[in-house]
């Protein structure tokens, strides 16, 4: 191994790659996409959402629209004695939201409930008028029948689940739900940076084999200088956009969230709650150290699983269109982890999630996801990084046999069994 | 003293035997072709001595030493399908490549602003390669190729597809090399082009080198039994003639192959009752002829014993 030549081959694979309009655009983007992710929510239920949904109740039967009220003053106005038709107009001219005429007969359950309403507000209005509806009947119900009290009380109690994770350094008071949220956002993390990295890395192999360069680059150094600068380079490459990255979006939701609180507050009590709420969703949870060196870590191996892979894809096409079919096998171990993240999350102690974990090349996306929502004894963790690094160094050697052969082959699309047998040249 | 040295050198491609125990020598400061059809073994065998792949069996030394490593810096290699990055620019892409032959950063630089200007393309130096026409990207191939000064130079089909400046210029950078004492090698199927060119030639036929020496004594050996003719007139009786084989035919011109001992003069007596003479020449074969003959021969062989 030539240092020198290592390192200008990693210079170039890095530099070229970060100057490119692509590398500039697509580290711009990326966080505005994001940002957009968050924001459009907010500003949906602020200014398309429910808050500004004015709901007439006509109540024929009594009692249903003072609870109604009760729940949502700013929705539900009582106006016993509008006329149908009138509300029908406004409804039409947009004065209102809609409108429910409560009779007798859908208090008791024989006729159902109308609301009249002007197609608006989407599905969350329209869940949240029935379950306000619900509620209010049976309300409604529960205080004209007498009941007893304890009864009453035991239905009308609303249960708001409050959770706490224990570890061995004790209890932390969090949110788990977030944990889950951690949990997705790092698996789609890896699993978004090896499929991209790796991409680039194969078309990185390709292209110097369309442009004919590579008989020139084999006859000035190693394969193996050539593919390991190619997988640094990038890999660099990749960690420079993830540092600005995390740099930049930590900055928008240090700086950014409160502003955004700022700027849509006081318009209406519940549009500032909505906001809160998404500062909240915008405020990571705490995230312990250990998890963050792990996510790091299972960050850095897949990729180098993977572009090892993508690499020796890469020098056996020979052309971009070659690359569907033979990125297929390597496609599958970064997809199937996904389809398992549910399950896996859902019960991170089982035995299904413990083994898929421990394969290493679903390591990546499932053990980190595992440790984000559960406790992994360290024997996975470590044992799963232990399997990957092993994993790596067979699937570079690997790589480096069929990357030898491959980029000299021209013309021709190998098949696999061809591939098998590069390996086992000279 | 020989510089390159090859010694019952195989290589197979799964069952393929790609190069079938070849030896021949190469000597300093000379122009050395290897020729042959299409699919002989000479891609495979320069690519060998440019340590891109090894041998399965056999030895290929360079200056006494295995080729390896440091080996591959002494060389300067036209590869026949040529390449450059063509989103780099093509200061920053001579560089890069040039550096790595080894040569030093500052070493490179002098080097390549040397070749640029020789070249007359000083000005592209911030051009990306795309940018660039097809005849500019060839001057900047062969500036790749020789900026790092090394002694050998491997040419693997070096005119195919370079416009006629390009071959000229291409020409004279080769002469200028080797009366500076560098030493040569050509793989080509085009004679003609080398034919003025090289020194020695080793001719390739399925993975075997089955014809080598001094381009002029091997000329020597098939002794003189080519007519070349011009004339005026009806060529048709050109057609009648026995024993023999035609090559480059034109109009009023023909290259005329003896066989089986015939006699030039017969050839002159028919052509002077038929067209008028305006030149007879009784010369040694052309490289071509060698080429030809050499190959065919060496087929039917190898059919018969098939």
């Amino acid at each position: 191994m030539n240092l020198t030549k290592l390192f200008l081959i990693i210079k170039r694979e890095y530099l070229t790659r970060l100057k490119s309009k692509t590398f500039i655009i697509s580290t711009i983007l990326a966080p505005i996409f994001i940002l957009a992710m968050f924001l459009v929510p907010i500003l949906m239920t602020n200014f398309g959402g429910s808050s500004n949904e004015q709901v007439i109740i006509v109540d024929h039967a009594g009692g249903v629209a003072n609870h109604l009220v009760k729940l949502n003053p700013n929705r539900y106005i009582n106006e016993k004695y509008a006329s149908v038709d009138t509300l029908r107009s406004e409804v039409i001219h947009g004065q209102i939201s809609g409108f429910i005429v409560i009779t007798p007969k859908v208090v008791n359950g024989s006729e159902k409930p109308e609301l009249v309403y002007s197609g608006n507000g989407g599905i969350t209005f329209t869940q949240s008028v029935r379950s306000d509806l619900q509620t209010a009947i049976r309300d409604a119900l529960l205080s004209k029948t007498n009941v007893n009290p304890d009864v009453k009380s035991i239905m009308e109690r609303s249960i708001h689940l409050q959770t706490k994770k224990l570890t061995k350094s004790g209890e932390e008071k969090q949110n788990t739900d977030m944990l889950f949220v951690v949990g997705y956002f790092m698996a789609i993390g890896i699993y978004m940076a090896m499929f991209i990295y790796g991409s680039l890395i194969m078309r990185g192999v390709i292209e110097e084999k369309t442009s004919r360069i590579i008989e020139i680059m084999a006859s000035s150094a190693k394969p193996f200088e050539l593919l390991l600068g190619k997988v640094l380079g990038v890999g660099a490459l990749g960690a420079t956009q993830f540092l600005i990255w995390v740099v930049s979006i930590s900055g928008i939701t240090t700086f950014g969230a409160p502003f955004i609180v700022h700027a849509l507050g006081g318009k209406s009590t519940s549009a500032v709650q909505s906001a809160n709420s998404a500062n909240m969703a915008l405020q990571m949870p705490h995230i312990g150290a250990g998890l963050w060196i792990f996510f790091i870590l299972f960050f850095v191996l897949g990729y180098l699983m993977y572009s090892a892979l993508f690499a020796a894809v890469g020098s056996a096409a020979d052309s971009e269109t070659d690359v569907q079919q033979l990125t297929f096998p390597i496609t599958i171990p970064i997809i199937l982890p996904i389809m398992f993240l549910t399950s896996v999350t859902a019960n991170p102690g089982s035995t299904f999630a413990v083994v898929t974990s421990m394969i290493p090349l679903f390591s990546p996306i499932l053990m980190i996801a595992r440790m984000a929502v559960s406790s992994v004894p360290l024997w996975q963790s470590l044992g799963s990084v232990v399997l990957m690094i092993l994993t790596f160094l067979g699937l570079m050697w690997l790589s480096s046999r069929v990357y030898r052969v491959g980029i000299l082959m021209y013309g021709k699309k190998p098949s696999f069994k061809e591939i098998a047998k590069w390996i086992r040249y000279n | 003293m020989e510089i390159i040295d090859l010694k019952n050198v195989t290589k197979f491609y799964g069952n393929f035997k790609a190069v079938d125990s070849v030896s021949f020598s190469v000597e300093p400061g000379r122009i050395f072709g290897i020729l042959g059809p299409n699919g002989a073994g000479k891609t495979s065998t320069i690519r060998m001595i440019n340590y891109i792949t090894v041998p399965d069996q056999g030895s290929i030394t360079i200056e006494g030493k295995p080729v390896g490593r440091e080996s591959q810096e002494h060389i300067g290699y036209l590869p026949e399908e040529r390449g450059l990055y063509k989103k780099m620019k093509v200061g920053e892409q001579l560089l890069y490549l040039v550096q790595l032959k080894g040569l030093s950063k500052a070493d490179a630089k002098r080097s390549i602003k040397y070749w640029l200007g020789r070249f007359e393309a000083s000005d592209w130096i911030n051009k990306h390669v795309h940018e660039l026409s097809k005849g500019m990207q060839q001057k900047i191939q062969f500036i790749v190729t020789i900026a790092h000064d090394p002694d050998i130079y491997i040419f693997d089909e070096p005119f195919s597809g370079l416009d006629p400046i390009n071959s000229e210029l291409l020409k004279k950078v080769i002469i200028e090399l080797r009366d500076k004492g560098k030493t040569i090698i050509f793989a080509t199927h085009r004679m003609e082009q080398v034919e003025q060119m090289c020194d020695d030639i080793a001719l390739f036929n399925r993975g075997k080198a089955i014809l080598q020496g001094k381009l002029s004594d091997v000329k020597r050996s098939f002794g003189r039994n080519t007519v070349i003719l011009e004339f005026d007139g009806d060529a048709s009786f050109i057609d009648e003639l026995e024993n023999v084989r035609v090559n480059n035919r034109s109009t009023n011109f023909a290259e005329i192959r003896l066989l089986n001992g015939t006699s030039e003069q017969t050839i002159l007596e028919k052509a002077v009752n038929n067209v008028k003479i305006r030149k007879f020449e009784f010369v040694q074969p052309s490289l071509n002829e060698i080429f030809i003959s050499t190959v065919g021969e060496d087929n039917i062989k190898n059919n018969q014993l098939g």
